[in-house]
């Protein structure tokens, strides 16, 4: 561990304590950050579908709805299965602490998904496209602070300085915004189109070059900012425990695709548009996953 | 009344005798600890020194536990002690996330947080926390810190300069100090660990809850 404040004149050595504390937040917190972004970045995207190609995006909304609907649920499958105590999830709502962005973010949820399955119903049981295209901005304006959220609980985490509310919030929306054109690119590109896959192809190119600069910056920057964060980088550099998956991270859900993407160009493929989405979608659990664990690396005490 | 702890690190000799009080007061389970005393070793032979840290809950002022807490499990009593309510605890692990002292655990049997209380069921009853008592020097001070005439606002008087608190640049506003302290005992940066090493085991790290 790289902590800058060892001397090698004190040479300060823990020669006796209690063991650390393993994973607090695991791999499930993970899947719960990926499966949000696309439940809420396909929402994102049916909106600018149906503003840009309304009629490319007309036979989009009751799918898009439904994959929404499957991947929020995925989400909150996967925070209930996280709680030590997942039968008082109700304590949320009968005892409500609004200073903590768990408390927020569950209620923000569970009103996301009333308005999907609202979507749901106008699109499939009234087939009222006219009522869907009025809700749906309102979808749209709430699943951000949906997809933000975490970033709010991330930052609530004093002395994980990694985390810090602007970057992870740019970080989130960049997540849904890339996993949300890839999935429409993976699903449902083959009907909309050359034009409109070129749409969402910059909407992924885009975020995943602007997420990969931020990661870049905190890799960079970070360290000079605080001995926390100058700790907690450490294991993403040199033979750090997590090196490997950072970088893989890194390539499969930014690099890749921004070149695939450019390749695509030439060659109009909507093949390797495809093959772009199913690495960012990769990817972007690899990216998360590594930066929801390295903070946790960093004894507390 | 603001209660509050000081440990003098110049009374401590590192016997343990606090953290097994506070395990058999608090029945704390196996694996988990309220309150612990950490070695470090300063210095190259022959010219060395162990240094012991009782480390604990410090029942901040402006608690992160309590903020990130969804329920209110985590909250304040009148005599400024963070308290946990365990009946009412989801186990999200929010609070062992948000505490920047690592001073929260997941108890593996009741599947809830659990923390250092200060004891607030012996002071309920006018008792002082079971760690106090098993003290053999003195070196752990509780009292009132709005009470001038208490022995902590005595102490915290007679050592002025030299009253630390852990992570202060944290803005969590600690109720717990210590005298005596430097910056290998107090920030957990600043001093060496050797993964699988520890004078007794060579255990490192311990699954959260018992799963996961």
């Amino acid at each position: 561990m790289a902590a800058h404040e060892i001397l090698a004149a004190t040479n300060a050595v823990v020669t006796l304590d209690v063991a650390l504390p393993g994973t607090v937040w695991p791999w499930l917190v993970t899947v719960n950050m990926w499966a949000k972004s696309i439940g809420t970045g396909v929402i994102f995207m049916l909106m600018l579908l149906l503003k840009k190609y309304p009629e490319k995006a007309e036979n989009l909304r009751f799918p898009t709805t439904v994959v929404a609907i499957i991947f929020i649920h995925i989400f909150l499958l996967f925070t209930l299965a996280d709680l030590h105590q997942p039968f008082r999830m109700w304590h949320i709502f009968f005892y409500p602490h609004l200073t903590s962005a768990i408390t927020v973010g569950a209620w923000m949820a569970t009103a996301f998904v009333g308005l999907l399955f609202l979507l749901a119903f106008l699109s499939f049981v009234k087939k009222d496209n006219a009522s869907f295209d009025k809700v749906l901005p309102w979808v749209v304006a709430l699943a951000i602070p949906v997809t933000l959220y975490t970033a709010g609980l991330m930052s609530q985490c004093t002395a994980r300085e990694l985390w810090q509310m602007p970057t992870e919030s740019a970080q989130m929306i960049f997540a849904a915004l890339l996993s949300g054109s890839a999935f429409m690119i993976l699903v449902f590109g083959s009907k909309l189109g050359w034009e409109a896959n070129r749409s969402l192809s910059n909407i992924l190119a885009l975020s995943a070059f602007m997420a990969f600069t931020l990661y870049m910056s905190e890799y960079v920057f970070g360290p000079m900012k605080a001995e926390e964060v100058a700790a907690v980088l450490e294991y993403i550099k040199g033979d750090g425990p997590y090196t490997v998956m950072f970088w893989l991270g890194q390539w499969i859900a930014y690099l890749l695709p921004m070149l695939l993407i450019a390749l695509s160009r030439a060659s109009k493929s909507e093949s390797l548009l495809k093959l772009a989405a199913i690495l960012a979608l990769v990817g972007l659990f690899l990216v998360k996953h590594v930066w929801l664990m390295i903070p946790q690396l960093l004894p507390m005490s | 009344m603001q209660l509050g702890f000081l440990v003098d690190l110049h009374l401590c000799m590192g016997c343990k005798g606090c953290e097994i009080a506070c395990k058999v007061e608090n029945e704390v389970p196996l694996s988990t600890w309220r309150l612990r005393v950490k070695y470090v070793d300063v210095g190259t032979f022959p010219e060395t020194k162990r240094t012991f840290t009782p480390l604990r809950c410090n029942h901040c002022e402006n608690a992160p536990c309590e903020r990130i807490c969804p329920v209110s499990a985590l909250h304040y009593i009148e005599n400024g002690i963070v308290n946990i309510d365990k009946e009412r605890c989801i186990g999200c692990a929010g609070c062992v996330m948000a505490c920047p002292y690592g001073a929260i655990y997941i108890d593996p049997q009741t599947q809830t947080a659990d923390k250092c209380t200060y004891c607030a069921h012996r002071v309920a009853s006018s008792m002082m926390p079971a760690c106090v008592v098993a003290c053999p020097v003195q070196a752990n001070i509780f009292g009132d810190l709005d009470d001038p005439k208490s022995n902590i606002s005595k102490y915290i008087m007679d050592n002025q300069g030299g009253v630390q608190v852990r992570k202060p640049e944290k803005g969590t506003n600690p109720h717990h100090y210590y005298v005596g302290g430097g910056n290998v005992n107090l920030n957990p940066l600043a001093s060496h660990r050797v993964d699988g090493y520890s004078l007794f085991n060579k255990i490192t790290t311990l699954p959260v809850g018992g799963h996961h």
